[in-house]
């Protein structure tokens, strides 16, 4: 009963006025930058930490406009990719595959609001996953020590290489880049400084929205400019554009599939929207068999990925909120923005900040049903964002990257650095790295610092502290299968292949 | 295969050098077993392991379908496009916001394959326009520059 108690008391924070139209602007200006290409929900997150820092609002309500930013980037990200067949965030690759059939067969406006009406069930399941297993887990999670927080992380950061799977090593490489820059600067513990180089800007360590900003948007930028020559017509969105009862009849069990599919997905660590939705289309695809018309426009396929989006995008908030481990780069940048506001995510903030946490938990519900109402008039508005070629749209970006940056500590310094990050994340992104892992690591290293320098000095510099507890014990083997999984994987590959030679 | 093998060895350069340069982070005095050295060392000798191996053993690069091969011209571009954030940079405090997001953003706009009379009216527009948003509205500061003038 409890847990209702406090919902409602989250409903009363949500629902105030002046909450109701920050969760208002959120929806657009994420769903506006989730449109745009170049600029998906973590710079659309990271850009706005300092502009809500500078505006003065109060920390719920920024945390309500944050989490409204990030599910409008969600729901943005689709309309590009049932458009002009250009998934508009890497998670909506999969929307692509039959929305854009759909849309081409002047099924536009029903594909999407169809798929809008999919990403709200189950970002709806997910939130309700959320009410009943957060204070659960949050309840369980006290119990954690520093060395049981260590070996979490660890664990975090291991799977994201056995989930992302087919570049197990560049993915551990990418996230020991985050986490040794998470070292840069002022030793809080001694107060040695380090790898400043007698630098006084670096002393405070990298900034997170500089490193952030770097990272996603500047090499975003250089990355546009290889594709400069090439536009796409948007297809038309004419005709009807509700989808009818029986269209959202045929794909209900879908939607709860998926959707529970993506709050699991979403809860684990480094799985994320990008793999849920993956999983989803595949399932769905395998479930429907024949009877399938997967990939020419099957509304089944088009709602399977869109409903796990949903899912994993309000499920990655679990481990966020409760453990206060972020499980993606969204997340992370979320960690981020709580911190510059010295609220520490983690179990106690279930019992410091109960305003904070439900306020934000009734936030998502009400967010949700914004953006599925907003969806479906303002659908023409959104096509017509489209249609701004990148000349207008690049320069504008690069300049607003430029206020973000520069509005955290207004030095431009700070602008160098970040334009430093962007040339080296370019290229790690031409390598084929994944971007997100630094930023995880770079969120993660400084706690993973802390907690295994406190964990060893109860311990008194005895490592056995790391393991011998259960818990601690449990989570190293579940490390330890999350690193034998990409062998495995590859050992089957390679099976695999040689059978076919085989037979051959 | 052989830029990511240039990149690992620059890294992994990198990585010695940054790991000879933790080695006197000592605590003049501490309470605690664990000092500031340790955390980035082992950070460093574990990338340094993995790019080892990766010099051996680089991974294949898959290239989607539509992703274009890098040329010279898109080279080049990359590079003017890196001067002019760097210009933009340099010129913030000194010649303003709008100024200096004027000058760098016309010519990105061409760089993006904008004409001349479009890109320098919505740039200017823009410019202006986020100072007004950003510095008025959202109370963000931002530096006049040189503009400094007309505003007393």
């Amino acid at each position: 009963m409890d847990t209702l108690n406090y919902l409602g008391q989250g409903f009363g924070v949500a629902l105030t006025p002046y909450n109701l139209v920050t969760a208002l602007c959120g929806t657009l200006i994420g769903t506006v930058v989730g449109l745009l290409p170049g600029l998906g929900p973590i710079n659309g997150v990271a850009l706005l930490i300092p502009i809500a820092f500078a505006l003065g609002l109060p920390p719920e309500s920024a945390l309500i406009l944050l989490a409204a930013v990030y599910l409008g980037c969600e729901y943005g990200g689709r309309i590009s990719s049932i458009l002009l067949n250009i998934p508009g965030e890497a998670s909506t690759v999969m929307t692509t595959l039959d929305g854009y059939p759909m849309a081409r067969q002047g099924l536009a406006g029903v594909a999407l609001s169809l798929s809008a009406w999919s990403s709200f069930i189950g970002a709806f399941i997910a939130t309700c996953g959320m009410v009943l297993f957060a204070p659960l887990l949050a309840k369980w999670a006290i119990a954690f020590g520093p060395a049981e927080y260590f070996v979490l992380m660890v664990f975090a950061i291991v799977c994201l290489g056995g989930m992302a799977g087919d570049r197990p090593l560049k993915t551990f490489i990418a996230a020991l880049i985050g986490l040794f820059l998470s070292s840069v600067g002022i030793d809080a513990n001694s107060g040695v400084y380090r790898f400043t180089g007698d630098n006084i800007h670096l002393t405070d360590g990298i900034q997170f929205v500089v490193l952030v900003l770097g990272l996603f948007s500047i090499s975003e930028i250089l990355l546009l400019l290889e594709k400069t020559h090439r536009g796409q017509e948007a297809v038309k969105a004419t005709g009807r554009m509700m989808f009818n009862f029986k269209e959202a009849a045929s794909v209900f069990t879908v939607n709860i599939r998926c959707g529970v599919l993506g709050f699991i997905m979403g809860v684990l660590p480094g799985a994320g929207a990008t793999l849920a939705s993956a999983v989803a289309y595949m399932t769905e695809k395998r479930i429907a068999g024949a009877s399938g018309t997967f990939g020419q426009g099957d509304k089944r396929g088009l709602a399977a990925p869109e409903t796990a989006i949903g899912g994993a995008a309000c499920g990655a908030l679990v481990p966020m909120l409760t453990l206060g481990v972020p499980g993606s780069g969204t997340t992370a940048v979320m960690i981020g923005a709580l911190s510059l506001y010295n609220i520490t995510p983690g179990p106690l903030l279930f019992q410091q900040q109960p305003d904070i946490v439900w306020g934000l938990i009734a936030s998502l519900f009400v967010a949700n049903v914004m953006l599925v109402i907003l969806n479906i008039p303002m659908i023409r508005i959104f096509t017509r964002i489209l249609a701004v070629p990148n000349w207008a749209l690049v320069p504008v970006i690069a300049i607003i990257t430029g206020i973000g940056v520069y509005a955290v500590h207004a030095t431009t310094f700070d602008l160098f650095l970040m334009i430093g990050i962007g040339i080296f994340g370019y290229i790690l992104r031409k390598l084929d790295f994944p971007l997100s892992p630094v930023l995880l690591g770079f969120i993660l290293g400084g706690l993973m610092e802390q907690n295994l320098r406190r964990a060893l000095s109860i311990s008194n510099g005895a490592l056995e502290i790391l393991w011998s507890s259960p818990i601690t014990f449990g989570v190293w083997v579940l490390t330890a299968i999350m690193l034998l999984m990409p062998l495995l994987r590859i050992w089957r590959k390679r099976s695999v292949a040689r059978r076919a030679i085989a037979d051959v | 295969m052989l830029l990511q093998r240039i990149f690992a060895s620059v890294l992994l350069l990198a990585c010695i050098g940054l790991a000879l340069m933790a080695w006197p982070y000592q605590a003049a005095f501490s309470y605690e077993p664990v000092g500031p050295r340790a955390f980035p060392l082992l950070m460093l000798g574990l990338m340094g392991s993995g790019l080892l191996y990766m010099i051996f053993r680089p991974a294949p690069i898959v290239h989607s379908e539509d992703d274009p091969q890098l040329d010279r011209e898109t080279l080049t571009k990359i590079g003017i496009c890196v001067v002019l954030l760097l210009v933009f940079a340099g010129t913030f405090e000194p010649l303003g916001f709008i100024i200096s997001s004027i000058l760098i953003g016309i010519p990105m706009a061409r760089l993006y394959g904008g004409r001349w009379l479009p890109s320098v009216v919505i740039i200017s527009l823009m410019s202006i326009g986020l100072y007004l948003l950003f510095d008025r509205v959202m109370d963000v500061p931002l530096p006049l520059g040189l503009l400094d003038v007309l505003e007393n």
